[in-house]
């Protein structure tokens, strides 16, 4: 009997890269598990706590709270800064509130960054999955650094068949997203992305996998505006993948 | 519309000559630390834990702390002041300055002196001060504040040095490091002989002795604190350890984290005034306790950010940083603050004001950078997110307001009504989808030929980044369809977490194994700082030392009194025609002390100031030449603080090679104010 899990497929996927959560669930589910999706998930409240109005985010937080909490199985969620609000940032929010918090604790034991899940507690790493090109993998911050994974998500893409993994430069450099900075800090903000950019282009790699969406939205969306080719993917992405699948942009 | 705070941001990154300063201070900086960290006795993140609790337990207790610490510095004959505000502080030190009919006041580095702005206050009182700190020396002539909390002209190239020196000095242009450190050398000399008063800073006020330690590199720390006739101490309330054994602690990670130094050069510990014995030091020694702010801080929900040791490792480590340097760090009416940078970002606001700093916390991607560089473990970007919640005023260190953020959180207006909005639909799954389904639309109404979205400028997004444009969510396709199944896999067994970030690999202990002995380890880490060891029988120590100042053709020397040497040692050198005095000179090249002890881990040389023991024999003279008994050589610099004969003296240095800077364009510059040769005669 596959172990029940339940899907958050973050706001930001459900709503620009759906497609990311199929290959999520596929993943999954080539992993051994079933996947459950509660269809009444929204957000985390990430963007409002990082905003500094944790009154804005409380009411997401809670209504997610309230959503996974009459479910069963661990939460995977395909993006390191999510898992950290679930699993950090709620501490903060719901401190003071002795029955929410003993909530929101619960559900933060249940939560796992997708390749942390894969890894740490199914012991999966060979995913069979194919994916003929060069790639270098960007540690977005939250996972690396509030989530302390980064070997989870290499270890996956070792075992991708056909994929070349190279070294990128001043890899652990933030890649200048940070969520509600970008809007209200453009200019630095920008000067990061052109450092992530040309550390990309230093490594000479086609693709640039990462683990969060935003990373990945922002790193894409400067490329673009470039008129300059995409190049960053999703994991999910690559280890979905198989011989024969899709052209990857178009 | 652009606010000061943005303008100085864009100034920041198109002044080529600042970016390439701050490319470079980042990559040696960072260098360097990781090759420091490796060479920890122990595991990094035990020590970091170690000192957490230290600076933690300090803070909590703050008051019994400080009570403790001032009734035993009192004890030791400093005389304590305290200072509520940065005006009361500034007052207590005219006053002492009037007193002492002050004419020149020599300052080595104080980061709280600058928070308080002594130096205007004694500028318009009508005195000379000179800051002897050579990055501090550099800003002073440029008449600009400290850029960096360690390296304060790291703005400047040495071009832009050799221009203000010309300018300021009347000297000859040049760019070369070395001259230009000859050149603030020759001119700082003339200033410590003559000040009247020296302001020095404190690293850690150790409460169980009643002391100040001061770490230093360039000897002008130790000149101040030793010619001037009155020394003050300026401190921070909040920058206290309980034990020597703490201060070991916090010595093995503060200069590691700021420099990338295992010890800087001098490690200063101040018990006393100059006593009845001593041939030098300040009859006077005042300490200035300054609050401006920490006990509200201490008060509120930022009251971890006085853990701070201020070592700067979060301003080296963080990207924002490395992007527009310390002088952007601004407030809303575009005024300067002492503290840039993470750190910088929460303490800001937190001692000057919520509404004139908190949106530097916002100029932060809250990557955690700078958590994981700092020495003591603070978690700055929590706090960061506690000063944009608008939290950080006194009273609001319980965080049950759950009403917090709604005025008081520094959000701009357009950040505000979009968080509004998304909030309102994400807090209700039917609105959610009502609002994907709203910006599908939109996406395909305003933008239907591409996949992509240009969003205008002002929405800050669109400055320099297009946005793919929303699909039918995933929901909806969920519900509609499921996705293929997979046959399942054989798990494998989980692999380790690991740490953010991977350590270079650990030197060799080899103390602890006993395969090096003390005195060789001591030969090796003093070699590799620069200075050098000779090792003899103790009856060839004349002879080595003769070898030596023939070497250098001198035949001068100040030294200590005979009997602080082997018997007879003084006599072979008078006999050998050498000079012999107790008293400093201008013109003597050639100084002449023993060490109490050795510090094998660091190459370090303990000289304590006592009756005969003129400090000045280490400081002043271009080569210093130390006679250590072998057998006083410790492994370990807890060993060396808890040594009774030394937590006895009134002052005592602890020396780690030749006097150092790199604070011209990060390039090390050996010789500066203090030695720029030191030899070690090392007997058995």
């Amino acid at each position: 009997m596959p172990d029940k899990v339940q899907l958050f497929a973050t706001c930001i996927i459900d709503t620009l890269y759906p497609e990311i959560g199929f290959y999520v669930i596929d993943v999954l589910e080539r992993a051994g598990v079933e996947v459950e999706f509660p269809p009444e998930q929204t957000c985390c409240g990430q963007p409002a706590f990082n905003a500094g109005l944790r009154h804005l985010s409380r009411p997401i937080a809670e209504h997610f709270i309230k959503t996974f909490e009459n479910t069963d199985g661990p939460i995977v969620a395909p993006s390191g800064s999510c898992t950290a609000m679930v699993k950090h940032g709620y501490r903060e929010l719901f401190a003071g509130d002795e029955a929410w918090f003993s909530r929101a604790e619960g559900i933060a034991g249940r939560i796992y960054e997708l390749s942390e899940f894969l890894v740490d507690y199914l012991g999966v790493t060979e995913l069979e999955a194919h994916f003929p090109a060069r790639i270098a993998y960007h540690p977005s911050c939250h996972l690396l650094r509030d989530l302390g994974v980064n070997s989870q998500p290499r270890t996956l893409l070792e075992a991708v068949a056909g994929a070349e993994l190279c070294e990128l430069p001043y890899a652990n450099e933030c890649c200048g997203f940070g969520g509600v900075f970008s809007a209200e800090h453009p200019e630095v903000s920008t000067a990061m992305l052109d450092r992530k950019i040309r550390n990309i282009e230093e490594s000479e790699a086609e693709v640039v996998v990462t683990c969060d969406a935003g990373c990945m939205t922002h790193i894409n969306g400067g490329l673009h505006r470039r008129r300059e080719g995409l190049r960053a993917v999703h994991i999910a992405r690559i280890l979905a993948s198989r011989p024969g699948a899709e052209e990857l942009f178009g | 519309m652009t606010s000061p705070f943005r303008k100085k941001i864009k100034e920041a990154l198109a002044d080529k000559n600042l970016q390439d300063a701050l490319d470079l201070n980042a990559e040696r900086r960072l260098t360097a630390i990781k090759a420091a960290y490796a060479s920890l006795p122990q595991d990094l993140q035990s020590v970091r834990k170690q000192a957490h609790e230290v600076r933690e337990k300090v803070i909590e207790n703050l008051g019994d702390y400080l009570e403790q610490f001032i009734s035993n510095a009192q004890d030791n004959g400093i005389i304590v002041h305290k200072a509520e505000s940065a005006n009361q502080a500034v007052e207590k030190i005219l006053d002492i300055v009037r007193r002492r009919n002050a004419r020149v006041i020599a300052k080595s580095k104080s980061m709280v002196s600058e928070e308080i702005h002594i130096n205007t206050a004694l500028d318009e009182a009508g005195m000379k001060v000179v800051e002897t700190d050579l990055g501090e020396f550099i800003i002073q002539l440029n008449r600009q504040p400290p850029s960096h909390i360690i390296t304060p002209a790291v703005h400047l190239t040495r071009q832009e040095v050799g221009e203000i020196f010309e300018r300021e000095l009347n000297v000859p242009f040049t760019e070369d490091i070395s001259e230009l450190t000859a050149i603030a050398r020759k001119e700082l000399r003339r200033t410590f002989l003559e000040a009247d008063v020296g302001i020095s800073g404190v690293n850690f006020g150790v409460v169980e002795d009643g002391a100040l330690c001061i770490v230093t590199n360039e000897g002008n720390g130790r000149m101040v604190t030793t010619l001037p006739e009155t020394h003050i101490a300026v401190m921070g309330i909040e920058r206290l350890v309980p034990t020597m054994a703490d201060l070991a602690c916090m010595l093995y990670l503060l200069p590691r984290s700021a420099t990338g130094q295992k010890l800087t050069v001098y490690t200063t510990i101040i018990r006393k005034p100059r006593q009845a014995g001593d041939n030098d030091g300040p009859g006077e020694c005042h300490l200035i306790l300054v609050d401006n702010g920490r006990s509200k801080v201490r008060n509120s929900a930022l009251r971890e950010s006085l853990y701070c040791i201020r070592c700067g490792a979060c301003l080296n480590a963080c990207p924002v940083f490395q992007e527009i340097g310390g002088h952007a760090y601004v407030g809303v009416d575009g005024g300067p603050t002492t503290y840039p940078g993470p750190i910088g970002s929460v303490v800001s606001p937190g001692l000057f004001g919520l509404k004139q700093f908190g949106q530097l916390a916002r100029a932060s991607s809250l990557c955690g950078a700078c958590r994981d560089a700092c020495p003591v473990d603070i978690d700055l970007p929590k706090l960061l997110l506690r000063v944009r919640a608008g939290m950080g005023s006194p009273g609001d260190y319980d965080l049950g307001e759950i009403s917090v953020g709604r005025a008081s959180a520094n959000a701009p207006p357009g950040i505000r009504l979009g968080i509004k909005i998304f909030s309102w639909m994400a807090s209700s799954p039917g609105r959610f989808g009502i609002g994907q389904r709203f910006a599908k639309t939109a996406g395909r109404v305003f933008y239907p030929s591409s996949g992509w979205v240009s969003l205008p400028r002002f929405t800050g997004w669109g400055y320099s980044r297009d946005f793919p444009r929303p699909a039918e969510p995933f929901r909806e396709q969920y519900l509609k369809k499921r996705a293929a199944s997979i046959p399942l896999r054989e798990p494998k067994p989980s692999g380790e977490r690991e740490s953010a970030e991977a350590l270079p690999p650990r030197e060799q202990p080899p103390l602890r194994q006993g395969s090096e002995l003390p005195v060789q380890r001591f030969e090796r880490e003093l070699t590799a700082l620069g200075g050098s060891v000779i090792r003899c029988d103790s009856k060839n120590i004349g002879k080595n030392i003769l070898a030596v100042l023939e070497l250098n053709k001198s035949s001068w020397i100040q030294a200590w009194d005979r009997d602080k040497f082997p018997d007879g040692l003084l006599e072979e050198l008078n006999n050998s025609g050498i000079r012999v005095q107790t008293e400093p000179d201008p013109d003597i090249k050639v100084g002449l002390t023993a060490a109490s002890a050795g510090i094998a881990e660091t190459g370090t040389l303990a000289i304590s100031r006592g009756l005969g023991c003129p400090q000045t024999a280490s400081l002043l003279p271009e080569i210093h030449i130390a006679v250590l008994n072998q057998g006083d050589i410790y492994e370990s610099l807890t060993d060396v603080l808890n040594l009774a004969e030394l937590r006895e003296s009134s002052y005592v240095t602890l020396i780690s090679g030749p006097s150092r800077t790199a604070d011209i364009q990060m390039t090390l510059t050996i010789g500066v104010h203090g030695p720029a040769k030191v030899i070690v005669i090392c007997f058995n």
